[in-house]
């Protein structure tokens, strides 16, 4: 019977690991977006100055792979000289490494990148026999590199090269962002090289960030790509164009996109199958490199130039669109005249196909990830409905085998002797014991599947918390456990599923109780944090090792907690962890083996009060008001900054944000922009127009990618969403809010 | 005072044995049916002081049966009170929807239901 749930549970388990990885998969992607297209903002912005460009280029590509540093190294003659260099570099390595070269050998990652045209990787450059440039890695303590190759028309002119310290190989999301980087920073170069080409380019590349804006945008893969092909034919002077998706299942071509073409015309490009063999389109495809037919007239015809040449097309261009090394699709310019194409139009035509390559894989990606969820979003209803079927199954046998158990524990048809006494008991408490954990699947059942519904009522916490001590008490004095509760003051009500809430509470303070040897205590806290209300458990016991501390939350985990009294289901902590979510607060353990856990937890629902009571150490502390709509970005915000000396305010809108900010003055504002009732901008002007608060540093923090904006308005710092830990930490002290050594 | 007759309506025969011997035990005359006809037929019989009921039945189901009981035999004095599963708060919600005049949770405490029927019986519990 045991066998049964367990592994069903691990099952669940699964599927929820399953579907997180894929959304983990989504939001990758939308982040590449999001990096795609704030990169070719920046360029945008820094069109008319390449050496700009270059410096934008380094400073992306650091931050969005995670690199310690990024440099440009130029070819000169047969050496690499470094040009750039971004990131925290020492000053003698700079210097060192003008004097000293890298040569175009297979010494270093640079040199393989160069040789091969194509990117390279050292895992780590201490385990590989054949580098060779020991006295760089001593300056600066690299261990992973990864270089890629800057090409212009068939010559490496560059390599892009990125390093950390740590020994962590990039993966291909950071290696696809590497190489577009290169892409960018060639066209920079080219800029740099050529200053009388300047205007026309700088059109060209607002064309481009224009195309990367549509690709950053819609997940709409024809309307993408229906601007692309009709940038790429306006720019490029010609009459028309269109863009084939390469269908790997049916190794052939589709068309997906046209511009300048007839609906005949665009008819029967769709009506035809481009194989991969022996076709224009197929060729470019295969030899990776864009090839032309300059006069229609005297080629070999395949089916799909037919079409073109009995339509009047005369000459055509065809672009591979690559993503990594990955065949994606092709895009074909053509013209109504005879004539070769200009090696310029070859080349801008490859920046379109970087994009267009871009949107037909995110679209792909998005497809796929939506079908998966879909499918995931059925397989959990099956198993929720089958849990439920299930549990409602061995939950009538159950109850036979505790009714009739206590039947003749009481006596009602006789006297029975000790030891039939004692199998009962344990028959009794077994049955109890299946039935716990048979609700508590039940129930984690229903929160996985988004089917847990809350009751919220207003109801006295501490009369919640006795009730549930009442529940361990027979036990605690069994075992000369003290259990004592403490409600601080200012905690009268709160807001919350009262049934839920004591279901929390009494699972962290039987677990104390179990976990607590005899003669030990168990300490109930409640006081408010904020507008949330905190309850922490504290026991005396053995404590839990910090490699388990996670993983207890994990389902049936518990084994390792040192040798339990008696059995718990292992699957408390997990419900736990998911109603507290479900209430938009937190759970979290903190222990040191051998003295004891304390387990605490957070809800949010008491209600708004004038004055703090004082609080002494933690008033003390200065505040940090952190303003977000997103409770889980508010959570991950106020976990950063975990352990920082500050404490910690929230507020979910701009209005709550100013009355925060106006009753307790903090050190430092984070402002998210998207706000509901008052956005970030308006809280900004506010903030900075009362000479009461337009002192008070801000730091936004949002997904709006306008930091001259922000500055511009008085905001001291602008970070960029998603946001690390040490971006937030370091920016909170560079504004003097955070101590140095926190 | 003679024996309350209390009618029981449960499919499952091991808890129907359980509920009638520990009411039996608390000094009730206890009435068995194992689905909701054979609950109407009892009452319609031999009309009972209280009805004990499960709510999910073969046939016609608990809420069902709770309806033609009440425009049938039992008119609306005599007390119906429904046997639900403990953490469903909907089957609870859906009884008291239903005009269960209350409702007992699974698993039936051995210790608690001769008090609890009797506490239904005396009115105490509305």
């Amino acid at each position: 019977m045991v066998a049964d749930p367990s592994e069903r549970s691990s099952r669940t388990t699964r599927i929820t690991r399953d579907s997180s990885r894929q959304f983990q998969e989504l939001r990758d992607a939308r982040h590449q977006w999001a990096a795609s297209r704030e990169i070719l903002a920046a360029l945008g912005r820094a069109v008319d100055n390449p050496g700009q460009v270059l410096d934008t280029v380094l400073e992306y590509a650091a931050r969005l792979c995670g690199a310690h540093a990024v440099q440009l190294f130029l070819l000169d003659g047969d050496v690499f000289r470094v040009e750039r260099v971004s990131g925290d570099t020492p000053e003698a390595y700079r210097a060192y490494l003008l004097d000293h070269p890298i040569a175009r050998s297979r010494s270093s990652t640079v040199g393989r990148a160069a040789e091969d045209m194509r990117t390279n990787q050292i895992a780590d450059v201490l385990s590989d026999a054949e580098y060779g440039r020991h006295d760089l890695q001593k300056l600066t303590g690299f261990r992973t590199l990864l270089s890629t190759p800057m090409i212009l028309q068939d010559e490496v002119v560059g390599v892009l090269s990125m390093w950390r310290t740590d020994v962590k190989p990039f993966d291909d999301r950071e290696r696809e962002l590497l190489e577009e980087f290169a892409a960018q920073g060639a066209i920079a170069l080219r800029l740099e090289s050529r200053g009388a080409e300047l205007a026309s380019k700088v059109g060209q590349l607002e064309a481009l960030r224009e195309v990367g804006e549509a690709v950053g945008s819609s997940l709409d893969r024809d309307e993408v790509l229906d601007r692309i092909v009709s940038n790429a034919v306006r720019l490029t002077g010609t009459d028309g164009g269109s863009i084939m998706e390469y269908d790997e299942s049916g190794d052939s071509f589709h068309v997906r996109a046209a511009s300048g073409s007839s609906p005949d015309l665009v008819e029967q490009l769709r009506a035809i199958t481009i194989d991969r063999g022996s076709t224009l389109v197929g060729r470019t495809a295969l030899e990776r490199k864009p090839l032309e037919v300059p006069d229609l007239a005297q080629a070999e015809l395949d089916p799909h130039l037919e079409i073109l040449f009995r339509d009047g097309w005369r000459s055509v261009l065809a672009v591979p669109l690559l993503r990594g090394d990955r065949m994606v699709g092709v895009l074909v310019i053509r013209r109504r005249t005879v004539g070769t194409f200009p090696p310029e139009v070859s080349e801008l035509l490859q920046g379109f196909a970087t994009q267009s390559a871009l949107a037909i894989v995110n679209a792909r990606l998005f497809r796929e990830l939506q079908t998966k969820t879909k499918e995931l979003e059925i397989a959990s209803q099956h198993k929720s409905d089958f849990l439920a079927s299930m549990s409602h199954e061995l939950r009538t046998p159950l109850n036979a085998v505790i009714g009739f158990s206590e039947v003749l524990l009481d006596r009602m048809f006789g006297e029975i002797n000790e030891r039939q006494d004692e199998y009962l008991r344990d028959i009794l408490n077994s049955g109890r014991h299946l039935l716990e954990l048979l609700n508590e699947i039940l129930d984690l059942s229903k929160v996985e599947a988004g089917q847990m519904v809350l009751e919220p009522s207003t109801f006295g916490v501490g009369s919640a918390l006795e009730y549930t001590l009442k529940m361990v008490r027979e036990r605690a004095t069994q075992h000369a456990i003290t259990v004592t509760v403490d409600v601080a003051d200012g905690v009268d009500t709160v807001v919350a599923d009262e049934l839920r809430f004591k279901q929390v509470v009494l699972n962290l303070l039987s677990n104390a109780v179990k976990f607590t040897p005899d003669g030990g205590s168990v300490s109930v806290r409640a006081y408010r944090e904020g507008t949330d209300l905190v309850v922490t458990v504290a026991d005396t016991g053995i404590g839990v090792p910090p490699e388990d501390q996670e993983r207890i939350f994990e389902s049936f985990q518990q084994g390792r907690r040192g040798a339990p009294k008696e059995e718990g289901t292992g699957l408390g902590l997990t419900l736990s962890r998911r109603i507290v979510g479900l209430f938009g607060g937190r759970l979290w353990l903190k222990s040191t083996p051998g003295s004891g856990s304390t387990f605490g937890f957070s809800v949010p629902g008491l209600p708004e009060r004038e004055d703090e009571v004082a609080s002494p150490e933690r008033d003390k502390l200065p505040v940090v008001v952190l303003v977000d709509d997103d409770r889980a970005s508010l959570d991950l915000l106020s976990v950063y900054l975990d352990g920082s000396g500050t404490r910690v305010l929230r507020a979910r809108d701009g209005v709550e944000a100013l009355e925060q900010i106006r009753r307790v003055p903090p050190v430092a504002v984070v402002l998210d922009i998207k706000l509901p009732r008052l956005d970030g901008w308006q809280v900004l002007a506010e903030l900075k127009a009362d000479p009461a608060t337009a002192a008070i540093p801000v730091v936004i923090a949002s997904v709006v990618d306008d930091r001259p904006r922000g500055l511009a308005e008085g905001a001291d710092e602008y970070l960029l969403k998603p946001i690390r830990r040490d971006e937030l930490v370091d920016a909170l002290r560079r504004l003097g809010a955070l101590g140095e050594s926190s | 005072m003679t024996p309350r007759r209390i009618l029981v309506v449960e499919d499952n025969p091991l808890n129907l044995k359980l509920v009638r011997d520990v009411l039996q035990f608390a000094g009730y005359d206890v009435i068995e049916a194992q689905s909701g006809e054979e609950g109407l037929r009892a009452a319609r019989e031999d009309p009972p002081d209280l009805v004990l009921m499960d709510l999910q039945l073969p046939g016609i189901d608990g809420t069902e049966t709770l309806r033609r009981l009440r425009q049938g035999p039992l008119g609306r004095d005599v007390p119906v009170v429904a046997v639900t599963a403990f953490a469903m708060a909907e089957d609870r919600a859906r009884a008291s929807l239903a005009g269960f005049d209350g409702y007992v949770e699974k698993p039936i405490s051995v210790r608690e239901l001769p008090g609890q029927i009797e506490a239904f019986l005396d009115g105490r519990v509305v």
